[in-house]
């Protein structure tokens, strides 16, 4: 609130005295300007102000001490306003005193700002320097084969990180900034030659209408841009991997990466991509095409098994071959809640499960993991509370839902499931059927940045089949996908 | 994303609109309604094929005559406003009565298939509320809803197999062994099965490459017509006439003829991936009847599409004996045969009107 | 919009509370009658027993026989649940057996129709006629045998060696019945200490059982019918000077039928291909057998033998006015107008058949 209020008063301050750049700067001018500046500082108290003699008179320094290191203090501005003055002038950069939100954004942004009262004249000198992460593996998206750098929380260090990999002049990278309290750094990410200009526009026009406080993460950003908000699904892909993020931007998409937030979003996305990791593109194609379809039918098993089996127990049991009949009979013969109660209570046990390890520190979740597994494995059998087909399936099931190489995807596999199941314990299959019939058509009106998400599915481009669930061998794959609707093919 | 918004259905779509809204339950009862003809059956559907092929040239003329108006609006300018709103809001009612028929027809199979010993009042509400939700993503929703469905339901036709192996292909012989009353009594009891490209005069607007809407439409009808030939043939080699003419939804018996180890009664299965046909063909009549309420209030809303569903919730559960319920859809599904002819009688009035309309 | 549709939502909600009345029963409190068996009493009542497998490892018997007399199929299924602790029902219903007075005398087909009818049941009911008592083999004890229900089930199942016999379910039964050209065949049970043999084959006229046929016979019919997998055949050569016996594992079975489309004398041209390995033979060409030129001669005295066979089972059928291999249909193809049950026993009865039959011996085992 504080920092509002001060932007409010330095921008009524503006509306006051607005001069246009091309006055010559008084000294008073820039006194006022300081004074403002520690008005309004009083209580950010890392804010120092510090009047230095040079050989060209005093200086007045003010800098935030928090984003900027000692090191770089003494290296960059200190020691050269001491022996090389002329050096100060070489690196810096001329402000107008008048501008005064652009001086408190550079003061925010980790700027030193140097005001030489003989000369009457204000500089800054970028000395932002906060400390970061080094670039390490991934941890949440590894592979065996490919390159195994991640994004890190810096803008800069992940702009590097792609624009090292493309050494092209026309990949561009925009940034703006965005949340109407935090002002964070993003940056858009597309080669101009390849990406839709209609897709740029409606994504900069949707960021411009984002209004939003803060951003501690890109996936608040993508949610708020995404064309559907109440759909369960992602409708962008997000990762912390370069490669699979070049990879896109190559394709013709646009990437958004934000400062202070590991991921990157890409948009647009179709709904056959969430299937895809960039792994496929290193394993041989046959490989692929294997682990593809494992992952693409694997979504739609995890959410058909637990309600297959509360259809069956409940509305069919002919359909059942009859000696696993008998078996299930038995086994179901101590249990006392009807089939769907028994699958909700070991679908949440297992949520519970999973959640508990997620959050527990390392060393105590691999105890949890074997309890959990005991105690659901056979305890709850012998106890006669769930019977053991069932845990067989429930576990295939969680299992399968980890697959989608986006963990996003695997978060909504699982809650579509419930829907799944309760359907299945209305109407047995009819219900699953109809529910698998919402749950196509909500897919097939979903859309990406105004494209098709089903768009393998529905063709835009017979090419995109060469890289759906079949990966064709590579010499096949030079084409872009029909989503990104690229200038070049 | 389109420039001309209205412009939004290409030749893919028309094709599977076509195609899909023709196939619901009708086609479940098919060989039993063409039974009259003993094993001749099998050749039926082709000569469908024919006439609808014919029926198609009207209406695709019709409305290419005014390209930018659905049938409605067609109505509504030979017809003059009064006339033409009437005979619309007739139109509207007819579709909805069908509606409720084909729905009623499907859940009582459920019922007596899937759903044994429940109610369907539940089950038609869960299932008219996914129909509204294809809706009202518009007509281009339902059409790529219609290409899933097909090829989501396409592998069932591998579930005959077994009807085949264990079918006699003789039966098909004498080839032409049937007398004319027999044949019209086929006719007249069978052709509603393939009913559903009539809807082409509603979206005729929005098809994008309309002079080549014939073709497309022509490509969808003869898939239809293939599949309800295989499935009337397999029919054939598999029953007995006796079976043929006294076995309902002789298609799921076929079904039922599957022998998987590990799925014992494929029947069910197939009942029940079949709402996706009748979800196309259910959303394909309910946006028509809704755009019927559009023209006919001169507004476009989308709460006219819950209007109808309302009425149809009503209908269906409204404690009708069932000899007046099936009294009631029989009138429905006999008035289809209007709504055919009615091009037809729409081309001579417009050549009639020529010049007054179009001055 | 969202407002709407949550009000929606609620509704559904609300109403899906309503649903809750309709409670299922739950798996474990079905009775999934596996066996159907009905015994004869009069012309309008018989004695239904059902057999339900017990699944409780507490219980000393696996299966449960309940046995009731009545006249109607679901009204004994509904007398039978007032002494089952469960819901009885058809869903996994595998075998309907009737004894062989019942299929004399009672009315099959209005038993075998409700079942079909029965959207319960599926098409894999297999039907059987045992001879005497339904009840009785349900109740026999077969010490190695889990259970009846799997035991009878498997037995009827087609296997290589049973393969003379009928694998005949309800479809198969309705179709037979209410096809003209066609009389029903079913296989024929018998119970023994412990165990239960296929006997034969029922021969059906029209609704009733008349006439029991030997495996052999069975064989020849599904032979003619152009099953693929068949039993292997036994036969005994008594043309020449001695009596010889062998026995052919069949590989391939070809049949192919010709008829000269005329209803007034109707004669039908049957061409039936087979291929075998000779597997046992006992006679005077034992060292023979060697060189090609013999099998030939083998060959063409087995061709003969078999026709012959083919001709005496024929002419029985003629004598029954019965048509259990649908000869007729090649009649019927060429037929325009309507097909009735007379026309086809017009046609048997003045049937004149002209068989050929080629057999091949593909070899004679790896010893010479």
């Amino acid at each position: 609130m504080k920092f509002k209020k001060f932007i409010r008063a330095i921008k009524s301050g503006d509306t006051d005295k607005a001069s246009p750049n091309t006055k010559q700067v008084t000294g008073a001018e820039i006194e006022e300007t300081i004074e403002l500046l520690k008005k309004n500082t009083t209580q950010i108290n890392d804010v120092i102000f510090k009047k230095i003699p040079t050989n060209e008179g005093i200086v007045t320094m003010v800098y935030s001490n928090s984003l900027v290191e000692k090191m770089t203090m003494q290296v960059m501005v200190l020691i050269p306003l001491a022996n090389h003055l002329n050096q100060i002038h070489q690196i810096s950069e001329k402000i107008d005193p008048a501008d005064k939100t652009e001086i408190i954004s550079k003061l925010m942004g980790g700027q030193t700002l140097l005001y030489f009262h003989d000369a009457n004249l204000l500089l800054s000198i970028d000395t932002y320097s906060a400390s970061t992460r080094a670039i390490t593996n991934t941890e949440t998206e590894s592979t065996v084969i490919g390159p195994q750098d991640a994004f890190t929380e810096s803008l800069q260090v992940n702009i590097s990180l792609v624009k090292r990999r493309i050494k092209n002049p026309m990949l561009k990278n925009e940034n703006r900034i965005i949340g109407t309290e935090s002002n964070t750094e993003i940056s858009l990410l597309y080669v101009e030659d390849i990406v839709n200009k209609e897709n740029l526009e409606i994504l900069k026009k949707r960021l411009d209408k984002v209004n939003y406080p803060s951003f501690p993460d890109v996936s608040i950003l993508k949610q708020l841009i995404e064309d559907n908000p109440l759909s369960p699904f992602p409708q962008y892909y997000m990762s912390v991997r370069p490669d699979s993020i070049v990879h896109y931007i190559l394709d013709g998409r646009i990437v958004v990466l934000m400062d202070n937030s590991q991921a990157a979003i890409v948009c647009p996305t179709s709904f056959m991509d969430m299937f895809i990791s960039v792994e496929d593109y290193y394993n041989r194609w046959t490989t692929a095409t294997l682990l593809r379809m494992l992952r693409f039918f694997g979504f739609f098993l995890t959410i058909m098994i637990t309600p297959m089996y509360v259809s069956a127990l409940t509305f069919h049991p002919e359909i059942l071959p009859y000696e696993l009949l008998l078996n299930l009979q038995e086994s179901r013969s101590k249990v006392p809640f009807p089939p769907l109660i028994e699958v909700l209570f070991i679908e949440l046990i297992i949520e519970v499960l999973r959640e508990a390890g997620s959050r527990m520190p390392a060393k105590v979740g691999q105890t949890i993991g074997i309890v959990g597994g005991i105690v659901i494995g056979t305890a709850a059998v012998e106890a006669g509370l769930i019977s053991n087909i069932l845990i067989v399936l429930v576990a295939t099931s969680a299992l399968l839902s980890f697959l989608p190489p986006i963990f996003l995807m695997s978060n909504t596999s699982r809650f579509v499931r419930y829907i799944f199941i309760l359907s299945a314990g209305l109407f047995g299959l009819f219900g699953q059927m109809l529910a698998l019939a919402w749950l196509l058509a909500h897919l097939l009106n979903l859309s990406s940045l105004g494209t098709p998400f089903m768009t393998p599915v529905i063709p835009r481009k017979a090419g995109d089949l060469l890289d759906g669930i079949i990966r064709f061998p590579t010499a096949f794959l030079k084409g872009r996908s029909g989503i990104s609707r690229s200038q070049k093919k | 994303m389109n420039v001309d918004k209205r412009k939004q259905l290409n030749g893919y779509h028309v094709v599977f609109l076509i195609q899909n809204i023709m196939i619901g339950t009708g086609m479940l009862s098919l060989p039993q309604d063409l039974s009259s003809m003993g094993y001749s059956l099998a050749l039926y559907p082709l000569l469908f094929g024919v006439v609808a092929s014919l029926n198609l040239w009207p209406m695709i003329w019709i409305c290419s005559q005014y390209k930018n108006e659905n049938i409605f609006g067609i109505n509504e300018k030979l017809l003059g406003k009064w006339i033409g709103k009437s005979f619309n809001l007739f139109i509207v009612v007819h579709l909805t009565f069908f509606i409720a028929g084909i729905i009623d027809d499907y859940m009582n199979l459920i019922q007596t298939t899937a759903l044994p010993e429940q109610s369907t009042t539940i089950p038609i509400l869960f299932f008219l509320v996914v129909a509204i939700y294809i809706v009202n993503g518009g007509i281009k929703s339902i059409a790529r809803f219609c290409m899933m469905a097909f090829f989501l339901t396409l592998p069932l036709l591998y579930f005959l197999r077994w009807a085949i192996e264990k079918g006699d292909l003789s039966h098909l012989l004498p080839l032409f062994n049937f007398n004319k009353s027999e044949a019209f009594e086929a006719f007249r009891k069978g052709y509603l099965s393939i009913l559903g490209y009539e809807l082409i005069m509603v979206y005729f607007p929005y098809i994008a490459n309309q002079k080549k809407a014939y073709k497309h439409a022509l490509i969808g009808v003869w898939i239809s017509i293939i599949l309800c030939f295989v499935v009337t043939t397999v029919s054939v080699m598999y029953y007995s006439e006796w079976q043929l003419e006294h076995v309902t939804y002789s298609v799921l018996h076929l079904f039922k003829a599957g022998e998987l180890t590990y799925i014992e009664r494929i029947d069910i299965i197939g009942i029940t991936i079949w709402v996706f046909l009748v979800l196309t063909t259910i959303t394909g009549y309910l946006w028509c009847a809704k755009k019927g309420i559009d023209s006919f209030r001169s507004k476009k809303k989308i709460s006219h599409v819950y209007v109808i569903t309302i009425a149809i919730y009503i209908i269906l559960s409204m404690p009708f004996s069932k000899e007046v319920k099936e009294k009631i859809f029989e009138a429905a599904f006999q008035t289809s045969y209007l709504m055919l002819c009615w091009p037809i009688f729409l081309i001579v009035v417009h050549l009639l009107r020529k010049k007054q309309v179009q001055s | 919009m969202n407002k709407k549709l949550i009000l929606l939502i609620l509704t559904i909600i609300c109403l899906a509370g309503c649903a809750d009345k309709e409670l299922k029963v739950p798996l474990e409190d079905v009775g999934l009658l596996g066996i159907l068996a009905f015994d004869y009493i009069d012309e309008d009542s018989y004695k239904l027993s059902a057999a339900m497998p017990q699944f409780l490892p507490e219980a000393k018997e696996n299966t449960q026989i309940f046995s009731v007399t009545t006249d109607f199929v679901s009204k004994g299924i509904v007398e039978i649940e007032t002494v089952s602790d469960k819901k009885v029902v058809l869903n996994q219903l595998r075998v309907v057996v009737f004894n062989e007075e019942f299929a004399r005398n009672g009315d099959v087909q209005k038993v075998i129709r409700h079942l079909y009818r029965n959207a319960e049941v599926g098409n894999k009911v297999l039907v059987a006629i045992v001879k005497e008592n339904g009840e009785e083999i349900l109740k026999e004890s077969y010490p190695d045998k889990p259970s009846i229900n799997l035991y009878l089930n498997d037995l009827l199942q087609p296997s290589i060696n049973t393969a003379f016999m009928p694998n005949t379910n309800i479809h198969d039964f309705v179709y037979t019945q209410t096809n003209p050209v066609f009389d029903t065949i079913v296989p024929l049970l018998e119970k023994q200490e412990g165990k239960i043999e296929i006997d034969g084959v029922a021969l059906f006229k029209k609704d009733n059982m008349i006439e029991e046929l030997l495996p052999r016979e069975g064989l020849i019919i599904q032979a003619l019918l152009g099953e693929k997998n068949l039993a292997p055949l036994n036969l005994t050569l008594d043309k020449g000077e001695e009596k010889e016996e062998l026995m052919i594992d069949l590989i391939k079975n070809k049949v192919k039928m010709k008829s000269n489309k005329s209803i007034e004398s109707p004669k039908l041209f049957i061409n039936l291909k087979m291929e075998g390995t000779l597997i046992e033979y006992k006679g005077y060409r034992e060292d023979e057998l060697t060189t090609l030129a013999s099998i030939t001669k083998l060959e063409k005295d087995i061709d003969e033998q078999i026709e012959k066979d083919i001709e005496e089972l024929l002419e029985d059928l003629k004598e029954l006015k019965v048509d259990p291999v649908g000869l007729t249909e090649n009649f019927r193809m060429y037929y325009k107008g309507n097909w009735d049950r007379e026309m086809t026993e017009k046609i048997i009865s003045k049937l004149e058949v002209d068989i050929k039959v080629t057999t091949r011996i593909n070899s004679t085992g790896t010893l010479d």
